[in-house]
């Protein structure tokens, strides 16, 4: 589904250049759900906005579902977007001033989809997501979880080839959390591709593989077994520390910090 | 995403922030409506004073010495050279007289302000010069002119103001221009409508038509004539005839080519008012469109505030898959639409005022269908101009920085 070669995104800030991501290989199997996990600054957000076709790379090559999109130009990505990809963002990015399925309903605007055909899609995205209930409702008029649920029901109704949720749960209180994150296990259960950004381990660990960035590049890519925390020191999760655990993991000790039954890399379920 | 939507959502956003899209659109109506009042009042007057001219005969000539001060006793006309022209150009003179003209007053009723009136000397062909529509009684007769009579012809606004009626005929009146002398009323003709007669605290004296040869005696004029009024046939062509007549006065004074004679043309007058009528129209015109600048500018600044606003909305309308040209659409039209409907509201508040004023000044307004499609493509073409730098601006946007924008 996903098939990326020597990924490189450089920031050209005029006086200073940042390597934001530094040839990364990136591999991603229909039907996968991947937690990519780092701290700020490690080069997510900008593997995310590449995933998305929302950005460019600098160098490599990024395959998205047979195509190779590294060389779109503006309007052939806006395509890709629209078709090929479902966004779920940490503030929702709702439109406030239309209801919940006008909402669902904008990008097969965007596709050019007939009205008739665009209404009843989004009912049954919305339905997915269990707010056919609610599909008059104003975005102010739900709670985060149902906004988060619509945003999801959005990026579904185009059945897209992956859905990127960035963050998806960072404004959620610990119930609606719970609620997005088995949507997006049953999504996934019903065969969409899903790939999470996120920096909390919780949320990581309902992916079936596990992605950790650091300074650019990928430096653990995990098939989880079903572990918890433990998998990860506390100075990962907290971030700021987590220079000197990865430094060390990067160095290839990282199975010194690992518990022995659950050696990294190649682990699969 | 096809116009349909785009003019959805345009509607939308406008109908958000109501009192702000009606205050942008604030510009556009002002510019609009004075334009389209300014357009109604210049083509009403213009058809009123066309009509006037009708009445007053759009093939008339007025001859006369010029004013210049080097006129000697030698190049003024005279009665001979008033014949000369009738027997000269007889096929295209449907009618002449001298014409000699003078103001005198008549005493009021019951103490009241003497009423100022102006003497035209005129023979019995005048009716066919001037459309003189008789209420009572006849016009001039050759008799009249020929025996000198002390008769009138008078308006019927004056007789009115006279005698408190209309039909007067036979009545007498006293008119004193430099001395008093007593008419008998032959006619009463319908009191002409002009376009001054309705200003209100503006009075036209009152024209009261007798035979020239009494006034030429009363005044002392003997043979010398100051002007002869000339009405030609439909088909004549009033340039050459005019120059023709100029020629032949010339050559009569043995005066060739000193400008000593004028002869106004109606229908040059005519163009003459209509010209100036049509620069008046033009500036005030002008002024408008200024305005209507202004009120693009007004929806420039809109557009670019909404744009900022609506930056993360551009953002997200950007990742679910909008396109440059769907963001540029999408402004656009809103642009449009502002300037358009601000053209509407322009256009029928600016038949309003045209209405309003013509009521005043009793002209009737004519806004053509013309004028209006003319004026809402303008407006549709300032929101075009003035929108298609915010619209880009938001086209141009960085999805990534738009999403991220707070």
């Amino acid at each position: 589904m996903i098939d990326i070669q020597g990924l490189t995104k450089i920031y050209d800030t005029g006086s200073i250049q940042v390597e934001a991501l530094r040839s990364v290989d990136f591999h991603v199997e229909e039907g996968d759900f991947v937690a990519i996990i780092g701290a700020s600054g490690s080069g997510k957000s900008t593997l995310m906005n590449i995933l998305g076709c929302l950005d460019r790379p600098t160098r490599g090559r990024y395959v998205l579902d047979g195509v190779d999109v590294s060389s779109l130009s503006d309007p052939q990505l806006a395509v890709i977007r629209n078709q090929k990809i479902g966004f779920v963002f940490q503030s929702f990015n709702l439109l406030a001033r239309v209801n919940a399925i006008k909402n669902v309903e904008l990008p097969l605007i965007y596709g050019r989809v007939h009205k008739a055909e665009r209404h009843q899609r989004a009912m049954e995205a919305l339905d997915r997501v269990g707010l056919s209930d609610r599909i008059d409702h104003k975005p102010n008029e739900l709670s985060g979880g149902q906004k988060q649920r619509v945003a999801i029901a959005r990026a579904l109704v185009t059945q897209p080839a992956i859905i990127l949720a960035d963050e998806p749960t960072g404004n959620l209180d610990s119930h609606s959390t719970e609620e997005i994150m088995q949507i997006f296990k049953r999504l996934n259960d019903e065969g969409v591709t899903m790939i999470i950004v996120t920096h909390e381990h919780e949320i990581a660990d309902n992916a079936k593989r596990i992605v950790t960035f650091k300074d650019g590049a990928i430096v653990t890519d995990d098939r989880k077994t079903g572990i918890s925390e433990r998998y990860w020191p506390e100075e990962m999760a907290a971030g700021a520390d987590s220079e000197v655990v990865v430094n060390s993991a990067a160095k290839g000790s990282a199975e010194a910090l690992l518990v022995p039954e659950a050696p990294s890399g190649e682990v699969t379920q | 995403m096809n116009f349909a939507e785009s003019f959805k959502i345009a509607l939308d956003a406008i109908w958000v922030n109501k009192m702000r899209s009606l205050l942008t659109m604030l510009g556009i109506i002002i510019g609009i409506s004075s334009v389209i009042a300014v357009v109604a009042l210049g083509s009403g007057s213009e058809a009123v004073i066309g009509q006037e001219f009708e009445s007053f005969g759009v093939n008339r000539l007025f001859v006369t010495t010029s004013y210049s001060e080097e006129i000697t006793s030698r190049d003024r006309l005279n009665h001979a050279d008033v014949d000369a022209i009738e027997r000269s150009f007889p096929e295209v003179i449907k009618a002449m007289t001298i014409s000699v003209s003078g103001s005198g007053q008549i005493k009021g009723r019951q103490n009241q302000d003497p009423i100022s009136v102006s003497l035209n000397g005129v023979n019995e062909r005048y009716n066919s010069i001037e459309d003189i529509k008789l209420l009572h009684g006849r016009f001039l007769v050759e008799a009249d002119i020929k025996a000198k009579r002390a008769v009138a012809v008078v308006d019927a606004s004056l007789a009115t103001e006279l005698f408190g009626r209309t039909d007067v005929v036979g009545e007498r009146l006293t008119i004193t221009s430099r001395s008093s002398m007593s008419y008998i009323i032959a006619g009463v003709y319908e009191a002409p409508m002009t376009s001054f007669s309705n200003i209100p605290g503006f009075e036209m004296p009152k024209t009261v038509h007798v035979p020239y040869t009494l006034l030429e005696r009363l005044y002392g004029i003997g043979d010398r004539v100051n002007g002869v009024e000339i009405n030609l046939v439909m088909e004549a062509d009033q340039k050459a005839v005019v120059e023709d007549i100029k020629a032949l006065l010339e050559r009569r004074h043995d005066n060739i080519g000193q400008e000593k004679y004028m002869v106004f043309s109606a229908e040059e007058q005519l163009e003459t008012v209509n010209r100036v009528l049509g620069l008046l129209t033009t500036v005030i015109g002008a002024i408008a469109a200024i305005s209507l600048i202004v009120g693009g500018i007004g929806v420039m600044n809109i557009m670019l505030v909404s744009v900022t606003e609506r930056t993360r909305e551009i953002g997200i309308r950007k990742a679910l898959g909008a396109k440059r040209k769907d963001i540029l659409m999408q402004f656009l039209v809103e642009a449009v639409i502002v300037a358009l409907i601000g053209g509407v509201i322009g256009t029928v508040l600016g038949i309003a005022f045209s209405f309003g004023i013509a009521w005043v000044i009793k002209i009737p307004p004519s806004t053509s269908l013309g004028t209006i499609l003319l004026a809402w493509l303008f407006s549709a073409g300032v929101g075009v101009f003035f929108g298609i730098y915010p619209a880009n601006k938001a086209a141009k946007l960085d999805p990534i920085e738009a999403l991220r924008y707070e």
